[in-house]
């Protein structure tokens, strides 16, 4: 431990904080891929059911992790407060992603099952964006890249309408009712973790103070 | 907003702070300002002895009783807000002779003391909110009792049997020695050709002997604050990152490695407050539990003695390593008195939950204790007892 402390780590403090929240990112895909696995024909099942809660927790312990090591960098007193005030906001997103994924797989539970629907490519092509997206998100944190980022939440601000619109025909649809509340509820929980996304890469473009702004109405950002 | 126009961030996510000295460029200057303290060191102890027998300065100055002398350690290390600067100042005044070791001893517990009461007042920030300031008023007060306790203890028995100043006589004198109770620094030879610069500098404005070692001491004492205070300010920098690995590590441990952690951040900066206060706010938010705090508070006693043995190298008179070892010797004995047995390993920690529960219900009891503790009983006692 002596030696240890005297010759340091590779990697610092900040980095291992970057590197958990990345993780968090990738196991709340991981959530996600299994709940709609499960949406898509998969059904409801034991081990499918240990797994979305075993990784939800997971995430749920790095979000913790993170928080003490923000509060011991902020202890420390190594200077950077903007960047602790950042990341406890955003560790808080990627914990979110994970929580509305796991919802999709309630969504199963409830007996939801997209497998036979019309629109059944449709769906899941939607479902295939936004575990993109997450993933993309979890690569354009871990490198820094600010252009990418705002390529990515501009593309992302673009699946935000198409989400409202489906949610809009889901409540006017004259389907049944559990066909519809499954539907508004997929596309609710997809306009959420696209939200979340766009949260954690605001982090990369965007002032403290405007963090968490574009999960609210295009006109009501400004 | 159309994300197109996003604007640029003024703070996006900014690594580290604005290093505007390179880590090279701040070790080389540690280094320099470690150099620089063991001159100051050997300028106090160069001062004292050119004023002659009986004149070791101000509040050090004609201490005889035990208690007083353990006043005085509180009040020079209250007033300086560091027991480096008070325990090098001892070291340099034993190893010029001014200051007998049954004089220095009682100081340096108190110089112990002393230092809590930087981590006691950082915990008073966290007033506004009862729970947070429960835990941190324990946290922070848990360290005045431990020495406390320890110095209760400890005290009554040195000066009974000197077993302390017996032991780090015995230490000392193993050292390779030189003539005139000597020993062979390789760090006293390069300090004394640093003297040996500032001296003639001092002669061309002063030839009155008295004057010269008045500022001798004034400068020394001046050396030590100013070079303490920056190596303590460019080691925390320089090790920040190391800092916060090993109190990740500590967090989820407790004993041996929170000890262990405690002694290597305090050698690092040279500075039992700053690991002691970096533990207030991380109690407080209840990451940190007060029960794991308490052994790297302990393990930052340990470290904080590694300054007064760097200053008793730069004197290379055994006194003055005796005194140093003293300091080591009462904050390892204090551990082994009141940590090994289980029913009153915590004893500190439970009175300092009880205080700290007062405290939260009568704020002004955490005041009231600083300026009792600290200052009124140290400044009545000196008054009284010399």
């Amino acid at each position: 431990m002596v030696l240890e402390f005297f010759k340091g780590s590779s990697q610092s403090p900040i980095d291992t904080i970057e590197a958990t929240l990345v993780q968090m990112l990738c196991a709340g895909d991981d959530v996600f891929v299994t709940a709609t696995n499960a949406l898509f024909g998969g059904g409801k099942s034991k081990e499918t059911k240990q797994e979305v809660r075993s990784t939800d927790h997971q995430i749920n312990e790095a979000q913790q992790e993170i928080r003490r090591a923000l509060m011991v960098h902020a202890a420390v007193g190594a200077g950077d407060l903007p960047l602790v005030l950042q990341y406890a906001s955003i560790v808080k997103d990627a914990e979110r992603i994970g929580d509305y994924a796991k919802n999709v797989y309630d969504l199963v539970r409830y007996g939801a099952d997209f497998d036979a629907a019309d629109d059944r490519d449709e769906l899941a092509r939607y479902r295939d964006n936004v575990s993109r997206l997450i993933r993309d998100a979890a690569g354009v944190f871990a490198s820094h890249d600010t252009e990418a980022a705002k390529r990515l939440i501009g593309k992302a601000d673009g699946f935000l309408d198409d989400y409202d619109a489906r949610v809009k025909a889901a409540y006017r649809s004259e389907g049944t009712a559990s066909d519809a509340v499954s539907r508004a509820l997929y596309f609710r929980y997809l306009k959420r973790m696209t939200a979340h996304v766009m949260n954690v890469l605001t982090a990369l473009v965007q002032p403290l103070d405007r963090l968490d702004y574009y999960d609210e109405a295009k006109e009501d950002r400004d | 907003m159309e994300s197109a126009e996003l604007p640029q961030s003024p703070s996006p996510i900014v690594r580290g702070p604005k290093r505007t000295i390179p880590p090279l460029v701040r070790a080389v200057a540690v280094i320099a300002l470690l150099y620089l303290f063991l001159v100051g060191v050997k300028l106090l102890e160069s001062g004292v002895e050119s004023l002659g027998s009986g004149t070791a300065g101000g509040l050090f100055d004609g201490i005889t009783n035990p208690l007083a002398a353990l006043f005085v350690g509180i009040l020079a290390t209250v007033l300086v807000q560091s027991s480096s600067v008070t325990t090098s100042t001892i070291v340099g005044l034993v190893a010029a002779g001014q200051l007998p070791l049954e004089t220095a001893v009682p100081m340096i517990m108190g110089a112990n003391i002393g230092t809590t009461i930087t981590n006691t007042i950082v915990s008073l920030a966290h007033a506004r909110k009862s729970e947070e300031f429960r835990l941190a008023f324990s946290a922070a007060t848990m360290h005045d009792f431990f020495n406390l306790i320890a110095v209760a203890i400890l005290l009554p028995l040195e000066i009974a049997t000197g077993f302390l100043q017996k032991t780090a006589t015995w230490f000392a004198e193993l050292l390779p020695s030189g003539a005139d109770a000597t020993f062979n620094s390789p760090i006293k030879g390069a300090v004394k050709w640093g003297v040996g610069l500032i001296k003639p500098v001092i002669e061309t404005i002063t030839s009155s002997s008295t004057t010269f070692g008045v500022a001798f001491i004034l400068l020394g004492i001046a050396i030590i604050f100013i070079t303490l205070m920056l190596i303590t300010k460019n080691m925390k920098v320089l090790i920040a990152a190391r800092i916060e690995t090993s109190i990740n590590v500590a967090l989820a441990k407790s004993g041996m490695v929170g000890m262990m952690v405690g002694i290597l951040v305090t050698v690092a900066v040279q500075s039992s407050s700053i690991t002691t206060s970096i533990l207030v706010p991380l109690v407080a938010s209840g990451i940190l539990l007060v029960r794991n705090a308490y052994p790297i508070t302990l393990g930052a006693n340990i470290g904080t003695t590694v300054t007064a043995l760097l200053a008793a190298l730069a004197t290379g008179v055994v006194g003055g390593m005796t005194i140093a070892l003293v300091h080591l010797l009462f904050n390892i004995v204090g551990i082994l008195l009141l940590y090994p047995i289980p029913k009153i390993r915590y004893l500190p920690v439970t009175i300092a939950e009880k205080l700290a529960t007062l405290a939260v219900a009568r704020k002004w009891l955490a005041v009231a204790y600083v300026g009792i503790v600290f200052i009124a009983i140290p400044i009545v006692g000196i008054l009284i007892l010399d």
